[in-house]
């Protein structure tokens, strides 16, 4: 069951990759978006703002039902009425039952995601309703018959001349198929007919303000103000997580929801509607007005330890428009009915374990929905989390239960590396990288050159290199992490050589093991607290200055990850804090705490390429560029130099043809700017870039940041 | 003051309104008759007090205009300008707020080709939470309903690129009313 949604599922993937209409259009709005965002942050504190909405949804969702009585009181005295829906069958149900007892017969929709989540149109119109989407983007789908490809952008997919193409078939007449004002004005003229003649108005909400029985709702277009006012009755279908106490509240979400959504100060309307307003139309001269409350899980989840968060979400889309992944194939593949990071969490709990399998595991933990949301979700330890249960739930994969076994013995798992050497050894050649894979890994795969395992590990060579010091003025635990020590052995080296005569000591502790983190990114918690305790207790961290790793997957892992998953284990949670504060990355030891001299200009071009979990992980920016330039290389820049090169660890196994696509995006980026060597301080991006660039024939060469620095020092002696 | 209608000013206008200072109401009603007389010469304009209702009317009549104030339900196509007055400005990011319980005053800003509302000068707060108060009492009329408009009818949702009516007005005017008197 499991192997065929896999393959129908990559064979989605490979379609929406082929589709070059569609990647254009995907990286072109990335592109804007990221100005837009940009230039709507300035001036603003977006992490005060962003721990403010943190803690508004934080106080509201625990006592969801609470305030929904709160507010069906106030909404009721108002001339409202109020529904609670516990599943997506009640809300349709309830909605039509409104329809039914009303005499509808026609229906005009503002967006509502919510409305999408319990695929409303499609039954209403079994019912005999006609239903008109009237957000621009909305009824283009609609008449395509298609879902949202993005949560605030639902037609973003398409181009200007498909659109075209579409309304020449509802009008009868030819349409210009670059003209895009004129298409606007199609739907404006369509769309006003029938927002007049409608007998029903359905509208989503941004906002429930408990406290006044009010709504809000937050559009661009004004078609949820016209909705809520032409027609006779309204029906309003929320989440029951679109609850917040007040106007306070409220006003904390809106002052960041449209900078994140589309990079305005501010949308166009805000409308608040509290109660049955005037209204023409109506016999009585009162707006009929139904509200219905959507729980569909949300009040479980609100009390999920792990999971409530998700709950935060305010809908901006913003965790697809910086994803790699979404920016790649779009939100039919990205996604179920909600879309990108948040999407990969919420499908599991509304739409349940067969949409969610497949989507739950495409994801590099690359970090960039995270450090974007307006409501501080830890998105990617979500998105895992929903991995593992979906493990618990259907039974783990084969690869996880050998992590497991092989991940928490170190001996074994350091002999099954050492033997790698000789296993690979006939497909190298005699050279650095393995070119030609064998059959068995082929096809998909090939896209990058792959390295070999180290004749000698670092931990080896490491007595005859770094013998222990007199006296030191400092002391560092060095942590090699799986990549640095049996494959990269030369970047530790390269290290060793900028530091040699600077007095101080580096220990490579025997004991270390892998971080874990392939086994946190395999959902496998309980083996990545294993070797978290076997590493902490191996560098003891209490006894050195710094812990110093030339990975910043590593580095990220051991800072961010240890005292989280230690956090219950009060034998370990101290010890990991400690290791936690002293976790240093190469650039930052090299800039604040080795210091190292000026070179004079002259040496190469060189690109530079932001690993994930230091530029988003630990929030280095500049020390790596920095140091480039301090060195005499000629630094170049280029725009996506802090997206993710693809790798992901086990991802690019796992989906090797969005791997290879994101790769490949970065590195003609790279080639562009004439650079002669691309730095990164990541052995697991050096893997992925230098693959990517030998595949190429490309001569540009791939150096981690300590190596660059070492040959810019050796270059500047001769 | 002067730096919070210079704010109001530029962020509006940022948003492609059309913001202008006007000296006094009798000046604000020529505005709008005026443009009404380019744009097919009927005016809605609900929810004003008689003896304004009797100066705008004054103006129309002297710029050829017909005017509309109630019933725009049966006026829908008719009336190509919709004149409110909007009861706060908020600078920071060239908002208006607008009460609008009554209904022909949610018919007459958003069936309109342009929109015209009278903002007082006195009116204009730098962001919503220095409005919180006022906002609340608006909120607390039950029923209610309140507008937040900034700049006109916007779509981005063919290939990103920005486009003014989408569903509402094209025009969004401003209208700095110095003396409210
Ligand atoms: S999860 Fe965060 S970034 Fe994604 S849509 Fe929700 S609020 Fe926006
Ligand atoms: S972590 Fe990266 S790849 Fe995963 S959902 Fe977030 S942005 Fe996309």
């Amino acid at each position: 069951m499991s192997r065929a949604s896999r393959r129908q599922y990559h064979a989605r993937l490979r379609s929406a990759l082929d589709n070059r209409f569609l990647g254009q259009t995907l990286a072109r709005f990335q592109n804007r978006y990221a100005q837009a965002r940009q230039a709507a942050m300035q001036g603003v504190d977006f992490e005060a703002l962003s721990r403010e909405v943190v803690e508004v949804k934080d106080a509201a969702l625990p006592r969801l039902e609470e305030l929904y009585g709160q507010f069906k009181a106030a909404a009721q005295a108002a001339g409202a009425k109020v529904h609670l829906a516990a599943d997506a069958e009640q809300a349709r149900q309830i909605i039509a039952d409104i329809a039914a007892r009303a005499g509808v017969k026609s229906i005009v929709k503002s967006k509502s995601m919510t409305s999408e989540e319990i695929h409303l149109n499609a039954y209403l119109e079994s019912q005999g309703l006609e239903v008109v989407e009237t957000d621009l983007g909305e009824w283009i789908i609609q008449l395509r018959n298609e879902a949202p490809s993005h949560m605030v952008a639902p037609a973003i997919h398409l181009s200007c001349s498909e659109v075209a193409e579409l309304f020449c078939g509802v009008t009868g007449q030819e349409q210009d198929p670059e003209d895009i004002a004129s298409l606007v004005e199609v739907a404006r003229q369509q769309l006003r007919r029938k927002m007049l003649s409608a007998d029903m108005g359905i509208s989503g909400a941004n906002f429930a303000i408990a406290e006044t029985g009010t709504l809000a709702t937050v559009t661009n277009e004004g078609n949820a103000r016209l909705v809520t006012t032409l027609p006779r009755v309204h029906v309003a279908l929320l989440g029951l997580d679109k609850l917040v106490g007040d106007l306070d509240s409220a006003l904390k979400i809106l002052r960041i929801l449209p900078r994140s959504a589309a990079g305005q100060l501010i949308s166009s309307y805000v409308t608040w509607v509290t109660g049955a307003v005037e209204c023409a139309a109506a016999p009585s001269g009162a707006k009929e007005l139904h509200i219905v409350f959507l729980d569909n899980g949300r009040l479980a989840l609100s009390q999920d330890p792990v999971f409530a968060e998700a709950l935060r979400c305010v809908r901006c889309g913003s965790c697809a428009n910086v994803c790699p992944i979404w920016g790649k194939v779009g939100g039919h593949t990205y996604g179920h009915v909600y879309i990108g990071a948040i999407g990969l969490v919420l499908t599991y709990f509304y739409h349940g374990v067969e949409a969610a399998r497949e989507l739950a595991k495409n994801c590099l933990n690359c970090q960039a929905c995270k450090v974007n949301c307006p409501s501080g979700i830890d998105l990617p330890r979500l998105i895992k989390g929903v991995a593992g249960r979906l493990n618990q739930q259907e039974g783990a994969p084969l690869k996880n239960q050998l992590m497991r076994q092989v991940l928490t013995n170190r001996r074994l798992f350091h002999f099954l590396l050492r033997r790698a050497y000789l296993a690979q050894k006939p497909l190298a050649h005699g050279e650095r990288l393995i070119r030609h894979l064998p059959s068995f890994f082929t096809g998909e795969h090939g896209f990058r050159s792959l390295p070999v395992v180290a004749a000698s590990p670092l931990r080896d060579r490491w007595p005859s290199i770094a013998p222990p010091l007199a006296e030191p003025k400092l002391k560092v635990a060095f942590f090699g992490g799986c990549l640095n020590d049996f494959v990269y052995p030369e970047q530790g080296e390269a290290l060793l050589e900028l530091v040699r005569g600077k007095d101080i000591q580096l220990d490579f502790a025997a004991e270390q093991t892998c971080c874990g983190l392939p086994a946190a990114m395999a959902s496998e918690e309980e083996t990545a607290r294993e070797v978290a305790r076997q590493n902490i207790a191996a560098l003891d961290a209490e006894n050195h200055d710094h812990v110093l790793t030339l990975c910043a997957s590593c580095a990220s892992h051991l800072k961010h990850a240890y005292p989280r998953l230690l956090a219950d284990d009060p034998a370990w949670r101290l010890r990991a804090e400690a290791l936690a504060a002293k976790v240093i990355d190469c650039a930052s030891f090299l800039q604040d705490v080795v210091g190292l001299a000026a070179l004079p200009e002259g040496g190469p071009k060189a690109a530079y390429h932001a690993p994930c979990h230091l530029c988003r992980g630990l929030d280095v920016h500049r020390a790596p560029r920095h140091l480039l330039a301090e060195a005499g290389l000629e630094y170049l820049s280029y725009e996506d130099e802090e997206v993710c090169c693809g790798f992901g660890g086990s991802f690019s196994l796992d989906f090797p043809e969005l791997s290879a696509a994101i790769l490949a995006r970065k590195l003609d980026q790279v080639e562009a700017t004439g650079a002669e060597m691309l730095v990164t301080d990541c052995p697991g991006c050096v893997l992925q870039l230098e693959g990517g660039l030998d595949q190429r024939g490309s001569s540009i060469k791939v150096r981690h940041l300590a190596q660059a620095l070492a040959e810019a020092q050796r270059r500047a002696k001769d | 003051m002067d730096d919070l209608i210079a704010l109001f000013t530029q962020q509006a206008r940022a948003v492609s309104a059309t913001v202008e200072p006007v000296a006094d109401l009798a000046a604000a009603f020529d505005y709008a008759a005026r443009l009404t007389t380019g744009q097919g010469g009927c005016l809605a304009a609900p929810g004003w007090g008689e003896g304004e209702t009797e100066s705008l009317a004054e103006a129309c009549a002297g710029a050829g205009v017909e005017l509309v104030t109630s019933g725009l339900r049966q006026e829908v196509g008719r009336f190509t300008v919709g004149l409110t007055r909007a009861q706060y400005g908020v600078a920071e990011t060239g908002t208006l707020v607008l009460d609008s319980a009554d209904e022909q005053v949610r018919l007459a800003s958003m069936l309109s080709e342009a929109h015209v509302a009278v903002l007082p000068l006195a009116k204009v707060r730098q962001d919503m939470f220095a409005l919180e108060e006022e906002l609340a009492a608006i909120l607390s009329a039950s029923p209610g309903y309140m507008a937040f408009i900034t700049g006109p009818s916007r779509t981005a949702d063919i290939e990103m690129v920005l486009t003014l009516g989408a569903h509402g007005p094209r025009q969004l005017h401003v209208l700095l009313l110095e003396d409210a008197s």
